[in-house]
């Protein structure tokens, strides 16, 4: 017995070592395996979900043809098929290449990044075009994935140790507020008229997004992600003239023509709660929300209250930051905590109202369990970010291609005015964009080693011709946020541009639409919170108060008392004559105004 | 009188079903959860392969494909920082274990330092993170193996201790007083005669010190972030922006689970014993 | 004898001074820490005795200490109970038994980060193993695991339990078998009733096996921290935000490493009043 066990033992300590040595070897081959997956699964559809085709069958779709082996690269992309990588290379060929210079060759650079695979979105396209960049520059980079739930530890922990390990971060926008408070990063406006680097259009970014980007009148980063919730729902079943009549017997009231207000959306929500409106013989879902803690319920909440506290500057300029207009989370003057006020205190009971016309589940759910509700067809509507969109396409999650329609989020005709101290009733919705998420995007480490190598990368992919491609096909990530991305007039866009990587022609115009609505048309938006403490603030008092509020532990008001006094000391704690001015600084605010 | 004897038997073997099938339900959830595409997962209830839904192997074939470094490594980097952990536990607590067996100590008691070992297990372990964290970060062992090593050897020593001491104990003392009548010296009659007589206790030790430096999450979170992650940051790494992907949980799960079982299962003759620091004899 | 004076301290010097090294520095520095004002990216400042004042005032920090006792009694009484009767039940000559006993370690070797968020594909409302059994046997109000505040402790405390019964029941086995034939055998004598058996024989012969098993549990649960990061993130709300879930927090997202400090403190002290009133009867165990 003993024998055995020390061989046992040593037999497996061997196993495992050469099995842990392997490692290394394999990075070239990965890419391969996404492609196999990819027909297995159309396979396994098609036998079960036969009337799905037969629907189907006269929406646009360019078929993407599955090698019957794995995938080889092509024109120097991992691309899934033939159509990807022919529309990622004309898009690099249209590219602003600038100069690369040759002392460039042989160098190296790092970029962190949140972790997500090689198809994952946002890191993807770093590992998509490296063969590609390679060849052009004679350089090449290293990518680390970072666990998105610890990625600004990670970082913050980097830049701390001095072990700068990062020359490039795709980061997330609220950030900013430790990076420019430490120093950590550095602005890229000496580049832009350096002939050595490619072009990228500054003015054709959404102002919103563009002002992410920035900070204090400088660039920091880079032209890639542009995130903001917009709101989905089932087009085909609301449009239905049998359910508009089953509204007008139950409710005595005209179905609404589009959900403009919350308070449409609600009602509309609570109708169709409940009932079995897809024909599968079990009671369907109104509304479907990831408000789990930790499950990034706290954007919901910010993205829904938006249009209940945030009012536009009377006259010619309605974005002006004044004291009571366009402005969110604090007093511009004296750093007081907004967030306990009437309005959000409204907005959050409406929330919690309309989490109310689902499944009560949805209070533990994050972004997975949430959108399988809609994608699978048992949701009526959300409102996310625009994977939704991209994952409406993919047959093997979703069934409910070309029945849906988006906009941008609804808005409310009683928000609340901090000058007159109370609600107003308004004739037309007050209608607020905003860019809740973190539209990731690259920016440059002050210590990094080759920070002209780096920056040239991020100028690449800033490019319109690239940054579209990545628009086009949704497992990168990118949501639209560009002229080049909507449709004329508002923009430059094609709808073969979207059709071509598989988009359903009705879906790819919603997408693209409810990004234009929210980026281009509404006249105001909420700003983005970047100072230092904001994850403390946002990401976990908020969270954390918000769903004690939904779950029913504590009232909307008192839940909102206790965010306001924890951002009262996180705000003491950094130092409140400070963070004032970097917030003043963040939204654009001057004093006296 | 008979019937109730009956009775009594199919209702104890009724428990006894109940409890094996409790105890491996979640290992078969594993199982099945990691042949299912990742929509099944989320959208419905499905208990039995083949009738509830349709196996696949996509998951597997992702796991020993593109992301098999990201595996491989989080495995590699497990082994190297359990093993080391579990050396130095094992070979520092056996010393000690035997050292409290065989000797008096008198100015700090036998059963006092023995205390004081056990105490080590009631530290919680979140008292010292911070400031392991701040101490790695300023001698450069962030993100290094050794960091975890060193902690985990601290966490799991007392297993090692108890258990060994205990082991001695029972062990007699004649072979080694006739070793010292013959004239050796207390370090070898250890290691030539108490050591290999403890063998099997040694190892029993060597894998409870293993596993539980295998599983531990918190201090391999918060040293490591690139090169040095194991297995347990690894598996957390499922939580994506784009939510969390069971599929991977239960490959991954089921991935971890074989080193500490397999080495478990050879050495169950000392297991309880360790277990319980020494208070409970196997 | 004379000789080997010198060598006992060979023996345990160098393991003492490990565990010292590796748990004096760590405590000190993290005691001077708690009487800082200290975040990242700012300078330190003395703050005294604010720390441990804020804690005591602190709604979150009594919240999360009341939530772990929840966790410790009940995951506690569970395992400790279900171990006690399953060792019961397997206490007789029946094939296999050296089988049960190697399988049933397997789940005290899952790591906890893992088996969390399984739990949440098996406690998922709609289309989880729990509810769908619980839906086929014809509940109708199916427990919201995680949308409703008990039932989400409980889901936590169902893990833990799943996980550590095993152990109790691997102990408390060893135990029974280790109880000597006579005295039951005196016992029969007496009486036949099982019941009398177990209270007046069984019970008592194995209580220092059962007081040991019940320690080891109580100090471990305390430390809970894998399971709700995984299974819950601490939601609903804070609902199942363990104490050391709660520092971790503060300390390492929040990088308020001053505060996380002083709470790490005050849930050190407890657990030194805690195990105090267990020492003395620990340390008989251990006399020579």
């Amino acid at each position: 017995m003993k024998r055995t066990t020390y061989i046992l033992i040593a037999a497996f300590v061997i196993l495992t070592t050469i099995l842990s040595s392997c490692a290394p070897a394999a990075p070239v081959a990965p890419q391969v395996i996404t492609q196999v997956v990819e027909k297995e699964v159309k396979v396994e559809v098609t036998k079960e979900v036969i009337k799905e085709v037969e629907k189907q069958v006269e929406v646009v779709v360019t078929p993407t043809v599955a090698p019957t082996e794995a995938a080889k690269e092509i024109e120097g992309f991992p691309a899934a098929d033939e159509n990807e990588a022919k529309t990622a290379k004309a898009a690099w060929d249209a590219a602003d290449k600038g100069k690369p210079d040759p002392a460039w060759k042989g160098k190296k650079f790092t970029i962190g990044v949140y972790s997500a695979g090689q198809r994952g979105a946002i890191s993807g396209p770093t590992y998509f075009f490296r063969k590609n960049f390679e060849q052009l520059t004679g350089a090449s980079y290293d990518i680390v994935e970072i666990p998105f739930s610890e990625m600004r530890e990670k970082i913050a922990t980097d830049f701390d140790t001095g072990a700068n390990q990062y020359d490039m971060i795709i980061n997330c926008s609220n950030f900013y507020g430790d990076y420019i408070n430490n120093d950590w990063v550095q602005p890229l406006d000496p580049f832009f008229e350096d002939a050595r680097f490619p072009k990228w259009e500054r003015d054709s970014i959404s102002p919103q997004v563009a002002g992410l980007y920035t900070w204090g009148g400088k660039w920091y980063g880079s032209n890639y992600d542009h995130d903001a919730m917009i709101f989905y729902w089932r087009k085909d079943i609301m449009d239905d003239p049998k359910w508009k009549e089953a509204y007008k017997k139950e409710t005595g009231e005209d179905m609404p023509a589009t959900m403009a207000t919350w308070e449409d959306a609600i009602k509309v929500s609570k109708f169709f709660n409940g009932k079995d409106w897809n024909g599968d013989g079990a009671a369907d879902q109104g509304v479907t929300l990831h408000l789990k803690v930790g499950g990034q319920g706290f954007f919901h909440y910010m993205a829904f209250s938006a249009p209940y506290v945030v009012l536009p500057n009377p006259g010619d300029n309605p974005t002006k930051v004044t004291k009571y207009n366009n402005v969110y989370w604090f007093d511009p003057d004296t750093m007081e905590p907004l967030i306990s006020s009437p309005g959000h205190v409204r907005a959050l009971e409406k929330m919690i109202e309309l989490s109310k016309t689902g499944s009560s589940a949805m209070w533990g759910w994050s972004l997975g369990e949430a959108w399988a509700q809609f994608l699978s067809g048992k949701a009526f509507m959300t409102f996310s970010w625009g994977d939704v969109a991209s994952l409406a396409e993919d047959k093997t999650q979703s069934t409910i291609m070309g029945k849906w329609w988006a906009s941008g989020l609804p808005g409310t005709n009683e928000p609340y005015s901090f000058e007159k101290k109370a609600f107003l009733k308004l004739d037309k919705p007050n209608m607020v964009a905003q860019q809740v998420g973190c539209s990731w995007h690259p920016v440059l480490s002050k210590k990094a080693k080759n920070p002209e190598l780096a920056y040239y990368w991020m100028a690449l992919m800033a490019t319109p011709p690239i940054n579209h491609w990545m628009v086009t096909y949704g497992w990168t990530g990118v949501n639209p946020g560009t002229t080049y991305d909507w449709f004329p007039p508002q923009g430059k866009a094609k709808i073969e541009d979207y059709t071509v990587s598989g988009w359903n022609e009705n879906d790819a115009k919603a997408n693209v639409q409810a990004y234009a609505d929210n980026f281009f048309t509404y006249p105001i938006w909420q700003s983005y919170l970047r100072i230092p403490g904001t994850t403390e603030m946002q990401n976990m008092s908020l969270d954390t108060h918000v769903s004690e509020a939904i779950t029913g532990q504590l009232s909307a008001q008192d839940a909102l008392n206790r965010t306001a006094e924890d951002w009262k000391r996180v705000v003491d704690e950094y130092g409140k004559d400070k963070l004032l001015k970097l917030y003043q600084d963040s939204i654009g605010y001057t004093p006296g105004q | 009188m008979k019937y109730t004897k009956i009775i009594k038997n199919i209702l104890i073997w009724i428990v006894i079903i109940i409890a094996t099938v409790w105890v491996f339900f979640p290992f078969y959830w594993a199982i099945i959860t990691s042949f299912k595409m990742p929509t099944v997962i989320l959208t419905k209830p499905s208990l039995i392969p083949f009738l509830d839904f349709q196996p696949t192997l996509r998951n597997w074939e992702q796991e020993f494909g593109n992301r098999w470094p990201e595996i491989s490594k989080g495995l590699g980097n497990s082994l190297i920082i359990a093993v080391g952990a579990a050396l130095i536990a094992v070979t520092l607590g056996t010393m000690v274990g035997y050292g409290l067996a065989r000797f008096r100590f008198n100015r700090w008691k036998n059963k006092d330092m023995t205390m004081w070992f056990l105490s080590q297990r009631f530290l919680p372990p979140i008292v010292t993170v911070i400031p392991f964290f701040v101490l790695m970060k300023n001698i450069g062992l962030m993100d290094n193996q050794l960091a975890l090593i060193l902690a985990n050897a601290t966490f799991t020593m007392p297993f090692a201790v108890l258990t060994m001491r205990d082991v001695f104990r029972e062990l007699p003392k004649e072979l080694e007083e006739s070793a010292y009548v013959d004239g050796a010296s207390p370090l070898t009659a250890f290691v030539q005669i108490a050591l290999p007589l403890a063998a099997p206790a040694i190892a029993a030790a060597a894998v409870i010190c293993f596993a539980f430096s295998w599983n531990e999450f918190l201090f391999a979170l918060i040293l490591t972030y690139k090169n040095a992650q194991p297995i347990t940051v690894v598996i957390a790494g499922v939580e994506h922006t784009q939510g969390i992907q069971f599929w991977f949980v239960a490959t991954r799960l089921l991935l971890a689970i074989l080193p500490p079982t397999l080495l478990a299962l050879t050495a169950q003759r000392y297991i309880v014993r360790g277990l319980t620091l020494g208070a409970v004899k196997g | 004898m004379q000789a080997k004076s010198r060598y006992k301290y060979l023996f345990v010097v160098p393991g003492i001074i490990w565990v010292l090294a590796f748990t004096i520095f760590p405590l000190l520095y993290s005691l001077r820490l708690s009487f800082f004002n200290a975040r990242l990216g700012k300078p330190e400042t003395f703050a005294g005795l604010n720390n441990y004042i804020r804690a005591f005032g602190d709604y979150r920090a009594w919240d999360t200490f009341g939530q772990t006792l929840f966790f410790v009694s009940f995951s506690v009484f569970f395992t400790v109970s279900i171990g006690l009767g399953l060792a019961l039940l397997f206490n007789r000559p029946m094939p296999g038994r050296q089988i049960f006993r190697s399988l049933f370690t397997m789940p005290m070797f899952v790591a906890p980060i893992a088996l969390g968020y399984l739990g949440l594909t098996i406690f998922h409302e709609e289309v989880g193993a729990v509810n769908t059994v619980l839906r086929a046997m014809g509940m109708v109000n199916l427990p919201r695991w995680f949308s409703d505040v008990w039932t989400a402790r409980m889901a936590v405390v169902l893990v833990d339990t799943w996980q550590w019964t095993p152990f109790c029941f691997l102990v408390l086995l060893a135990g029974l078998q280790s109880l000597p034939e006579e005295v039951y055998e005196a016992a029969f004598l007496d009486t036949s009733s099982s019941w009398d058996i177990f209270r007046y024989v069984t019970l008592p012969l194995l209580s220092p096996v059962l007081f040991t098993v019940t320690i080891l549990r109580l100090v471990e649960a305390f430390k809970i921290l894998d399971i709700p990061f995984s299974l819950t993130s601490g939601g609903p709300g804070a609902a199942t935000q363990s104490y050391s879930f709660f520092i971790y927090l503060t300390g390492l997202r929040n990088f308020n490493t001053g505060y996380a400090s002083a709470l790490s403190y005050i849930l050190l002290f407890v657990m030194l009043i805690i195990s105090s009133f267990f020492f003395s009867r620990l340390r008989k165990n251990f006399e020579e």
